[in-house]
C-alpha cells in the first residue's frame, strides 16, 4: 500500500499560484494579441477585399469594410472565368494526387528493399536515390526543359506528373527506411518462413504497417506539389496542363485587367483545397511536421 | 550473427537449429561464404526489382539533369547554337562584375543571412513568449496559418499590402497623420527587404511550432531538480533548455535558409513590377537569362553557382550537427 499512497496534493494552494500566474500575465495578452495583428491584418485585408468591387476598392481605404457581400459572386465568376481556375484546380488536383500517391508508393517499395532485404552496399544506393534532395531545384530546369522538348512530352499532363513523381521520391524514401528500420523484422520473416514472396511481404506486411507515416508524407508531397510554381512555369506552361498555381502567377501579372479584388479573390480560391485539406487532416500533418520537420 | 540470420539467405530449416559456429565447423569456413555472397547476390536483385522505380525515376529526371546542367555550363550554348562549343570556364569567367550579377549575388547573401536570423530569432522568441500567454492557442494557430497557404497566394496577397495604396501605406498614412505612397516593391532600397518580410512573415509559424514540440519534449525532471537547487529561470534557460533544444535549432535554421535563398515564388510575384527583377535573387537571375533571354549556357553556370551555395549550407549544416551531437551527448 505504501507504494499507492500519493503525498497530500494542495489544490487550493496549486488554484490559488495559477490564478496569481494568469493574473501576472494579463499584460502579456494584450502584447500578444497586438503582436498577432500582423498575422491577423493581411487575412482581414483579404476577406475585406473580396468582397469590393473594382471601383469601390479604389475609392476606400483598403482596410474598409465593404459596403455589401454580394460583389463576391461576380469577383469569383469573372476570377475563375479569367483565370480559368477550373481548369487550375483539376490539373493540379490530379498532378498532386497521383503524382504524391505514385512517389509515396515507390519511396516504399525502395525503403522496403533498402531495410528488409540485406544486400552489400545498401548505403551507396540509399545515398543515391536521397541525392535528389540535395540540389537546387534550378539546376534541373534547363536540361529538363530540352529534353522535355526532345521526347515530345513538354506542356504535357504526362511530363509533369512524371517530374512532380520523380522529385517527391527522395523524401519519403528517407522517413520511410527510419521507420522500417525501427520496426521489428519478427513478422516479415514469420511470413517469409510460411512461403510469401518478397512482393506479398511487402504488400500485406509492411505497406499496412506503414500507414501512419505514409500519409503523412503523402500530405507533405501533395502539398508540394499544389503549391509547386517554378516547375508548372516551365514544364507545364500551356492552357490545358496548366497548374492552379500557375494560372494565379499568371492572372496576377496582368493586374491591369486583374484588379486587387479579384486577384485577391483568386488566390483565395486557390488556397482554399489545400486548406480545407489541412484542417480535415490536421493530425496528420502535425504528425509529419513532427517526423519530418517541414 | 544470429543462426536465423543465415537461414533467411536461404540455407534451410535444418540448419536453423545449429549455432554458427557448428555451421562453420560442419560446412567449412570458405563455403559459408560461398553460400553467403550467392544469398548477398540473389537478394540484391531482389531489392533492386523494389528499388527500381524509384532509382530509374531519380537517376532520369533529376540526376542525369545535374550532371547536364554541369555539362551545358561549359559550353557557348545560347539561343540556336553553340552546344557542341567548349567554352571552357568563361561562363563562370563572366559571372563577377557582370552588375546583373553582383547585384543578384548581393542579395542572395542578404536572403542567406536575414533567413539565419529572423525566422530564428522570431519563431523562437513567439514560441516561448507564447507559453506563458493566456489563451495562447489562439495566437499560435493565427500565427501558423500563414504556412498553409501557397507561397504565390502568399505573394499575391502582400503584392498589394505593399502597393502604393495598400495596406501598409494606409496604415503608415494613419500613423503619420499625413497620405504616405511608398513604392515598397518598386525602389532598390526596399524591395529585397519587403520580400523578406513576406518570407519571415509565413515561415516564422513553423518555426515557432517546431520549437514548441521541442520544448515540450524536454523532460521536467532536471528543470525541477534545477530549481529546487536555486537556480535562476536564466540560468536554467542557459544550462538545461538550450542544449537540450540545440538539435532542433540546428534543422531549423537549415530549412529555413535553404527555402530562403532559393525561393522563387515570392520573388517572381511580388517582383513583378519591379524594373529590376532578375536581380532580386540568384533563383530569378537564372530563370531570367535562360527562360527568357536564351542564355542557356550562362542560365546553366549560374544554377552551378546556386547549387555551390547550397552546398556549402549543407556542409555547414553537418559540421555543426556533429559538433551539437557531441555537446548534447
Amino acid at each position: 500500500m505504501m507504494a499507492l499512497a500519493t503525498p497530500q496534493i494542495d489544490f487550493a494552494a496549486i488554484e490559488a499560484r495559477e490564478r496569481v500566474s494568469t493574473k501576472k500575465k494579463w499584460p502579456s495578452l494584450i502584447v500578444a494579441a497586438l503582436v498577432s495583428m500582423i498575422w491577423v491584418v493581411p487575412f482581414y485585408y483579404m476577406a475585406v477585399s473580396i468582397f469590393k468591387t473594382h471601383p469601390e476598392y479604389t475609392a476606400n481605404n483598403p482596410l474598409s469594410l465593404p459596403e455589401g457581400l454580394s460583389p463576391i459572386i461576380d469577383n469569383a465568376i469573372s476570377a475563375w472565368n479569367t483565370a480559368k481556375m477550373g481548369m487550375g484546380l483539376a490539373n493540379s488536383a490530379m498532378y498532386g494526387l497521383i503524382g504524391a500517391a505514385l512517389a509515396v508508393f515507390f519511396a516504399a517499395m525502395a525503403a522496403y528493399g533498402l531495410s528488409r532485404i540485406d544486400f552489400k552496399r545498401q548505403n551507396f544506393w540509399f545515398m543515391l536515390i536521397f541525392s535528389g534532395t540535395i540540389f537546387p531545384f534550378q539546376i534541373y530546369l534547363i536540361p529538363l526543359f530540352f529534353a522535355y522538348q526532345k521526347v515530345g512530352i513538354i506542356n504535357t499532363h504526362f511530363g509533369m506528373l512524371l517530374f512532380y513523381t520523380a522529385v517527391c521520391i527522395p523524401f519519403p524514401v528517407l522517413v520511410l527506411r527510419n521507420y522500417l528500420n525501427g520496426l521489428s523484422r519478427e513478422m516479415d520473416e514469420a511470413a517469409r518462413m510460411d512461403g510469401a514472396s518478397e512482393f506479398r511481404v511487402f504488400w500485406s506486411i509492411i505497406l499496412p504497417n506503414c500507414i501512419g507515416p505514409m500519409t503523412a508524407t503523402f500530405l507533405l508531397q501533395f502539398t508540394w506539389i499544389w503549391n509547386d510554381l517554378l516547375f508548372s512555369t516551365v514544364l507545364g506552361n500551356r492552357d490545358d496542363v496548366r497548374s492552379i498555381m500557375n494560372s494565379l502567377q499568371i492572372f496576377h501579372g496582368s493586374y491591369t485587367t486583374a484588379g486587387p479584388n479579384l486577384s485577391l479573390t483568386a488566390a483565395l480560391i486557390a488556397s482554399l483545397p489545400a486548406i480545407v485539406l489541412f484542417l480535415l487532416l490536421r493530425r496528420h500533418f502535425m504528425e509529419g511536421m513532427r517526423v519530418t520537420g517541414l | 550473427m544470429e543462426a536465423t540470420h543465415i537461414s533467411r539467405f536461404g540455407v534451410g530449416d535444418k540448419v536453423k537449429q545449429e549455432t554458427d559456429i557448428q555451421l562453420m565447423e560442419r560446412i567449412g569456413w570458405h563455403q559459408v561464404k560461398a553460400v553467403e555472397d550467392r544469398a548477398m547476390r540473389r537478394n540484391f536483385w531482389k531489392a533492386f526489382a523494389f528499388m527500381s522505380p524509384a532509382i530509374v525515376l531519380v537517376c532520369g529526371l533529376l540526376l542525369m539533369p545535374v550532371v547536364y546542367n554541369i555539362y551545358f555550363s561549359f559550353t557557348k550554348w545560347k539561343k540556336f547554337a553553340g552546344l557542341d562549343e567548349f567554352a571552357g570556364l568563361s561562363n563562370y569567367a563572366k559571372l563577377p562584375g557582370n552588375p546583373y550579377f553582383d547585384e543578384a549575388f548581393y542579395n542572395t547573401a542578404i536572403w542567406v543571412a536575414a533567413s539565419v536570423v529572423f525566422p530564428l530569432a522570431i519563431g523562437f522568441g513567439l514560441a516561448v513568449f507564447l507559453r506563458g500567454v493566456p489563451m495562447g492557442n489562439i495566437f499560435k494557430n493565427i500565427i501558423f496559418l500563414p504556412r498553409i497557404l501557397a507561397p504565390t497566394a502568399v505573394a499575391v496577397i502582400w503584392f498589394h499590402v505593399y502597393a502604393p495604396h495598400g495596406v501598409l501605406n494606409s496604415l503608415l498614412g494613419m500613423a503619420a497623420g499625413r497620405p504616405v505612397d511608398i513604392g515598397w516593391l518598386y525602389q532598390d532600397n526596399t524591395v529585397t527587404p519587403a520580400i523578406i518580410a513576406t518570407f519571415v512573415w509565413q515561415s516564422v509559424g513553423l518555426v515557432m511550432v517546431l520549437v514548441l514540440l521541442g520544448l515540450s519534449a524536454i523532460p521536467k525532471d532536471p528543470l525541477e531538480a534545477a530549481r529546487i537547487d536555486g537556480a535562476t529561470s536564466g540560468q536554467v534557460f542557459r544550462h538545461i533548455v538550450m542544449p537540450l533544444l540545440l538539435p532542433t535549432l540546428v534543422v531549423v535554421t537549415i530549412l529555413s535558409v535553404l527555402s530562403g535563398f532559393t525561393t522563387f515564388d515570392l520573388l517572381w510575384v511580388m517582383g513583378v513590377g519591379y524594373p529590376g527583377q532578375r536581380t532580386l535573387s540568384l533563383a530569378v537571375y537564372m530563370y531570367f537569362e535562360s527562360f527568357q533571354k536564351g542564355a542557356w549556357a550562362f542560365g546553366s553556370a549560374i544554377a552551378v553557382i546556386i547549387g555551390i551555395v547550397v552546398f556549402s549550407v549543407t556542409w555547414i549544416q553537418t559540421v555543426m550537427q556533429s559538433r551539437v551531437d557531441k555537446m548534447t551527448r
